[in-house]
């Protein structure tokens, strides 16, 4: 079992406790898209995904970022994130279950503080990643 | 379409105050039961004293503060029907805390397009720096738009 990252044991190659977010529900979509401010019909509008060009809604990037945030958290601690990158590759469905994991690629200092810097991604049920990114977590 | 000429202009500012509501509606959106970000008690006793913001609250602040960003954003030249977030990056030199005002100031730091066998792709770069009330810097948002041209 992965256990929450900490200054004086963290290493390289370590991974981060898993978070496990899902399955995704359009419940889902439309409560993000009025709780985030985001107007955009394709996340919670069937006729105007479809139009568009897609089989149907589909996740906002933000709202699997969200789900990084939170695994980031939970791996260094409340305050811990100093910067957070993430590209979105792959759309996230209605129906999947997502899982947000990430490794340890450095170690270093920052200021004085202990850091780690991090690559973390969200992945389905089947490894598809969609979401990837870095993360620099100041640890203590 | 974008034009390089749009690069360095600031695209709007505004300012808000982080709501304790707002907050927790925005952690419930995403499933995360923290009790820093729902629960002012546990939050009073927690490492920070009060109710903070989830790390990606910024995307949702934005839209509150800079409201005049959405007549602004109309003039970027993007197509809206094709638009997609690219990239996001945060950097944050402390956790927002509720009830505190932030003031933000968004420009455009980047254009630039990129040819592809679907067509012209067309990137927008915006970055918005969030500042407290004594102008201290306390989150940075990098934003990369896509969208396809027609």
């Amino acid at each position: 079992m992965s256990a929450p990252l900490r200054a004086a044991t963290v290493a390289v190659g370590q991974e981060l406790p898993p978070l496990v977010k899902g399955p995704v529900t359009k419940d889902h979509l439309k409560a993000y898209a009025a709780a985030s401010g985001d107007p955009n019909p394709m996340h919670t509008d069937e006729d105007f995904a479809r139009n568009a060009g897609y089989k149907g809604v589909f996740a906002h990037g933000m709202l699997s970022m969200g789900w990084l945030g939170q695994f980031l958290v939970q791996a260094g601690g409340p305050g811990a994130i100093r910067r957070f990158r993430t590209r979105f590759v792959k759309l996230t469905w209605p129906g999947e279950t997502i899982t947000c994991r990430g490794r340890v690629t450095a170690v270093r200092d920052e200021g004085g503080v202990r850091v780690a810097d991090c690559e973390i991604w969200t992945e389905n049920e089947e490894g598809e990643r969609k979401l990837v990114g870095t993360a620099v977590l100041a640890l203590s | 379409m974008p034009s390089k000429d749009m690069i360095g202009r600031v695209l709007s500012t505004g300012s808000a105050t982080v709501s304790a509501e707002h907050v927790a509606a925005f952690a419930r959106a995403l499933g995360d039961e923290n009790p820093l970000y729902l629960d002012p008690a546990a939050a009073r006793r927690g490492p920070f004293g009060t109710i903070v913001a989830p790390p990606t609250y910024p995307i949702a602040f934005m839209v509150e503060a800079l409201s005049g960003g959405a007549s602004a954003f109309s003039e970027l030249g993007l197509n809206f029907m094709t638009l997609i977030h690219g990239e996001q990056e945060f950097e944050y030199e402390r956790p927002i805390r509720a009830g505190e005002t932030l003031t933000l100031t968004g420009r455009i730091s980047d254009v630039y397009e990129k040819h592809g066998s679907s067509g012209t792709m067309d990137f927008v770069v915006l970055e918005t720096e969030a500042t407290d009330a004594e102008g201290k810097r306390v989150f940075f948002s990098r934003n990369t738009l896509i969208s396809r041209r027609l």
